[in-house]
């Protein structure tokens, strides 16, 4: 029977597929016919309905399709609940690159509806008044959790998850092997994961035996050897998800396929220094089949044997020719004999051989240095390499022979791993045999001879251009019984701690390359290189220095200038060492700018320095000039200088310029000038200051001496002839004589006892200067007179003679001062003090002058009268007395009492 | 489906270990006897508040967690798809006496317990390698029952309620992943919310 069928969405009219469907019916049997839609039923109405026709062969045509049945209706949305919004398909799983349709039922159809898959607007078609269908074509592989689609209006938003499935790949390699002929595993790459939750199934089928298992794992699956020695094997492995079914198939023959497992209890025995024997064992195949075997011997990871040998269940090989004291690796793998086709894995073992005497006689050299005529010898040595030391070297013997003394030898052991010893040696000949030991026993001896006298040091040293290979050099053969040559170096710059290097090179040998990792550039290495001869002696042959690589000098020397004249200054650098450089010093370049900027001076140059300002520049080819004279400059101008030195690889770094100023043209001849003037000036001074005191006493003596002076003879000389000079020995020590007292003029006193005309006539007047205590009558006048020459301390003080005239004056010591004698004495020792030095104790004293100055005062007038408004002459002085007994407290009362009222009329001298 | 359907129930009855649990319990009479199984701890407010001082430390972090493994439009649309929008959520009143408020608490951590175990469950088949969230779910989860055992002594031992009626959420095992993904972004919502509110209220 044929039937044919349509379909129609939303209305019965609106068919939207036609198709037949053929089978073979019976009677009362019910067909089943699925169709899938690509719009999801939940969102249109669908209508089906269907014709038949007879479709055999028996019945003759015409044959006439029934009628149609009435349109049957799939109505999904019954089934929906109230929401206002639905989207589907839920959940649909779909594979990667295909197209899905995805469509929402909005119940509210004024709601404004958004759709997004992921976060991406997505616009759909309207296919009723509340359906719209989005459709996605060639959807892509996001996550495994799958991708969100989803709708929102104004109410919540609802949304569907979308599984998609990467494509499933073909299994790949798909190889089937056995172990143990029992079981045979069969593996293979299943690919990329399809990306879901759902993995795929993998189906192995074997078409002869018709079995089949589902693997468990997704790249491998196991599968029982039968015991009905089948050997060929068809497998057919099938991949299968959702949507597809990849299948591949290989054809398996067992006895092909055997991957023996892996050999066990790998072990060595009988190890010496040089063989092992090595054992394993085999897991049996079937009836004790026979395995082929691969024993690999491995040195520093490298295989260094490898032997095959055939076994059924032991394994035994000797292994031969092996280093002493050497780690080695035994490693074995085995493959089914009677048809190979993969070796099982490896299993390995280590050991290690025993050891054996060095085989090797180290590699001496040596450093002789002569203090005070006898050598030391400083011994160096290699360390072994590892294929010579057989065993780990415990010490080092030095035998020490003098060839002088027959019998002579002297033994030093140094523990390893030093690699020198120092020997002090006699002015003899000696061999020094140098062995490394092991625990097995010594090397072959080195052999060193040692002359005790030194040898030609005195060899003219060459110069040697580095490469990037190293030092290459050669040289000239001096003997032609030479048993070899030996350059030696040191790797590290001159002023380090030299580590002596050295390279053996045979008798034909006249050049080499000295190469060295620690050789750096702008460093300077010196060669020498000797002549070895046949009884181990060796000669200095040549000496060689140079650079691996010859850089621009690192730093400048320090410059000092000196000579500095009007027109030329001399620089000198003599503490640069050119021998430390880090290259050949060519020579010097000296900059010279000048504030005037005028052409440079001869023999210079112009250049631009790197900052682009321009000076002059000398060259100074000779290294060893290291002082330069800058001529013909100008008086009094500002010069710059700087030094710098230059190699074949560039000259020093850019430092800062010195400036020099040189002086002006005349300034010497000022200083010829100046200095003795200063000089004369100086003398006279300190002569000056020597004879001081006698100057002084000469031109302005503290106490002027009317004796000595000059005034004198001119006033004896010119007027009065009888003019005395007052001795103060002649002088009543109470009263002042006053000398040259005009006729009638009168002295008036306040306060004195003596009556006026006691004061009158040519008679000298005198002022009673201290009370007595008989003339003492009352407040009393005072004679103040200042000596500003005199004493500072006592007149800033105050006291310039104020003494109270008191009546009763106990507190005033005057006792001593009130008998002529003693104030005389004391006037005498005050004078002498006075001239000399005063006291400490002393410091505060007023001074009474011997001689009153003029006076004013009213001599006629009563003594009762008020004092004036004192004129107080004051005169410090040339004699002292004590403060203390001078000036007691004064008093309200006492305060006028030491004045003396002068007339105004009335002055004397 | 069956593997989804399977984890709700073995939850609810961990959950209520008394036979008959699942089902709306009536509050026990006044008069009624109590009984625990397990002495009630003398702090057993404490505990109480810490346990809810926890859950509100780590109810923020959780749910973050859990709407970026969804992937997009979670993330982008939290008030929509994530709002704290659950209709049938037990209230809560903050001013009531303690027995009251220790009822409510009860019935809130039930729902919550609950509908926890069915997001676990959800999330284990939907995300099954995120095993954060799935740690985070399940320690949350620990938690809750520790602290519906702690209410539950207290209701019992000071209040005498041994048995309080308790609503849960709809079962989501049936749902499309879509409505998965959005329920369980919408309860851990709603739990951030209220679990902010009883850490405040004890």
């Amino acid at each position: 029977m044929v039937f044919e069928i349509q379909i129609s969405r939303f209305k019965a009219s609106d068919v939207i597929w036609t198709g037949n469907y053929s089978t073979t019916v019976t009677q009362n049997q019910v067909l089943h016919w699925s169709w899938e839609s690509e719009l999801p039923l939940e969102c249109a109405i669908h209508f089906v309905r269907m014709r038949t026709m007879v479709d055999d062969a028996r019945i003759p045509v015409p044959r006439f399709w029934s009628n149609w049945s009435s349109w049957k209706k799939a109505d999904a949305q019954n089934s929906l609940g109230d929401h206002p919004l639905y989207v589907f398909p839920k959940d649909k799983l779909v594979e990667e690159g295909s197209d899905v349709t995805i469509c929402y039922i909005s119940r509210n159809h004024q709601d404004n509806i958004s759709c997004y898959l992921e976060d991406v607007l997505t616009f759909g078609k309207q296919l009723d008044q509340s359906v719209w269908a989005f459709e996605l074509k060639n959807i892509s592989f996001l996550r495994k959790t799958g991708t969100n689609f989803y709708c929102q209006g104004q109410g919540v938003p609802e949304g569907v998850v979308l599984f998609v499935s990467k494509v499933l790949e073909e299994p790949k390699n798909f190889s089937c092997e056995t172990r143990d002929l029992k079981t045979l595993t069969c593996t293979w790459d299943p690919g990329d994961d399809t990306g879901l939750i759902q993995l795929p199934s993998y189906t192995l089928f074997e078409s002869f035996s018709r079995k089949k298992t589902l693997c468990k794992h997704r790249n491998r699956c196991d599968w029982q050897v039968t015991q009905d020695s089948q050997e060929m094997y068809n497998f057919t492995l099938v991949a299968e998800n959702y949507f597809r079914k990849r299948s591949v198939s290989i054809l398996f023959n067992l006895i092909h396929g055997v991957h023996p497992v892996a050999p066990y209890n790998l072990f060595p025995k009988n190890v010496s220094a040089t063989n092992a024997t090595m054992t394993w064992k085999v897991h049996s195949i079937g009836n004790n089949s026979a395995l082929l075997c691969q024993l690999q011997l491995l040195g520093e990871g490298k295989v260094i044997q490898q032997h095959n040998i055939s076994i059924r269940v032991n394994g035994e090989y000797l292994l031969s020719e092996l280093e002493p004291d050497t780690e080695y690796m035994a490693r074995v793998r085995c493959a089914y004999a009677d048809h190979f086709w993969k070796w099982s894995e490896l299993i390995s073992q280590n050991f290690t051989t025993a050891e054996a005497a060095p085989s090797e006689a180290p590699d001496v050299w040596r450093d002789v240095m002569f203090v005070s005529g006898h050598p030391t010898v400083t011994l160096f040595w290699k360390p072994l390499s590892k294929v010579h030391t057989h065993g780990k070297i415990l010490f080092y013997n030095v035998v020490v022979e003098n060839l002088d003394e027959a019998s002579s030898l002297e033994v030093l052991s140094v523990p390893a791993p030093a690699n020198s010893t120092k020997v002090t040696l006699n002015q003899s000949s000696y061999q020094i045999h140098v062995t490394a030991h092991n625990s097995v026993g010594p090397s072959p001896a080195s052999t060193v001879a040692i002359s005790g006298h030194p040898g030609n040091e005195n060899v003219e040293e060459g110069r040697i251009n580095g490469t990037e290979d190293g030092f290459p050099m050669s040289w000239k053969p001096q003997s032609r019984n030479a048993t070899g040559y030996v350059v030696e170096w040191c790797d590290g710059p001159q002023n380090l701690p030299c580590v002596l290097q050295w390279k053996n090179l045979g008798p034909t040998t006249t050049g080499t390359v000295i190469s060295s990792g620690a050789f750096r550039p702008g460093v300077r290495y010196n060669f020498r290189i000797y002549e070895i001869s046949t009884k181990r002696m060796a000669h200095l042959l040549e000496k060689k220095t140079g650079y691996l690589e010859e850089l621009a000098p690192s730093y400048n020397p320090q410059v000092v200038p000196n000579n500095l004249t009007s027109h030329s200054f001399t620089l000198s650098w003599k503490d640069y060492p050119t021998e430390s450089q880090t290259g050949f010093i060519q020579g010097y370049y000296v900059y010279l700018k000048s504030k005037a900027g005028e052409k440079c001076h001869r023999g210079f140059e112009k250049t631009v320095l790197p900052d682009n300002s321009v000076c002059c520049k000398y060259t100074i080819d000779n290294p060893d000039q290291k002082t330069f004279v800058m001529k013909d400059l100008q008086p009094e101008s500002v010069y710059e200088f700087f030094v710098t030195p230059y190699t074949s690889a560039g000259e020093g770094p850019m430092d800062d310029f010195r400036k020099v100023t040189t002086p002006d043209e005349y300034s010497h001849i000022l200083i010829h000038i100046i200095l003795p003037m200063i000089f004369c000036v100086l003398v006279i001074m300190i002569a000056c200051y020597l004879k001081s005191q006698w100057l002084k006493d000469k031109c302005y003596p503290d106490i002027p001496d009317p004796y000595k002076s000059s005034v004198l003879s001119l006033i004896k000389s010119k007027e009065n002839p009888h003019i005395t000079i007052m001795n103060v020995n002649d002088c009543v020590p109470d009263a002042i004589e006053v000398v040259n007292k005009p006729e009638g003029s009168k002295i008036q006193f306040t306060g004195t006892r003596k009556s006026p005309t006691e004061t009158k006539g040519t008679k000298p007047a005198y002022l009673d200067l201290l009370p007595t205590e008989k003339n003492y009558s009352g407040p009393g006048p005072c004679i103040c007179f200042e000596n500003f020459t005199y004493n500072q301390a006592a007149s800033d003080l105050g006291y310039c003679g104020h003494f109270p005239v008191t009546s009763q004056a106990p507190h005033c010591p005057l006792g001593p001062l009130t008998s002529p004698e003693n104030l005389l004495k004391t006037l005498e020792q005050n004078y002498m003090n006075s001239l000399g030095e005063i006291p400490a104790g002393e410091a505060n004293l007023n001074y009474v002058s011997q001689l009153a100055s003029p006076v004013s005062g009213d001599k006629e007038s009563p003594p009762t009268n008020p004092p004036e408004p004192a004129l107080c002459s004051e005169y410090k002085m040339q004699m002292a007395i004590p403060l203390g007994l001078a000036s007691p407290p004064p008093s309200e009362n006492s305060s006028l009492s030491s004045t003396t009222l002068l007339d105004p009329g009335e002055h004397y001298h | 489906m069956k593997v989804l359907a399977a984890g709700v129930v073995p939850l609810l009855l961990v959950l209520h270990w008394k036979q008959g649990a699942g089902n709306p319990l009536p509050i026990t009479p006044v008069n009624a006897t109590c009984a625990t199984r397990h002495p009630c701890p003398s702090n057993l407010m404490n505990q109480i508040r810490n346990q809810l001082g926890q859950l509100n430390s780590s109810a923020n972090s959780l749910f973050i967690l859990y709407y970026t493994a969804q992937g997009e439009p979670f993330p982008n649309n939290l008030d929509k798809l994530c709002g704290p929008n659950v209709t049938d959520f037990p209230p809560f009143h903050a001013n009531g006496t303690e027995k009251a408020r220790l009822v409510e608490l009860y019935r809130i951590i039930a729902y919550l317990g609950a509908s926890l175990g069915n997001i676990t469950r959800d999330q284990k088949v939907l995300n099954p390698y995120a095993h954060g969230l799935h740690s985070r779910l399940s320690a949350t989860a620990d938690v809750l029952r520790g602290l519906l055992s702690n209410v539950l002594c207290r209701l019992c031992s000071k209040h005498h309620v041994g048995h309080v009626d308790v609503t849960y959420g709809p079962d989501t095992s049936g749902k499309d992943v879509f409505q998965k993904k959005k329920l369980g972004c919408q309860l851990l919502g709603k739990y951030k919310q209220v679990i902010a509110v009883l850490a405040q209220a004890f």
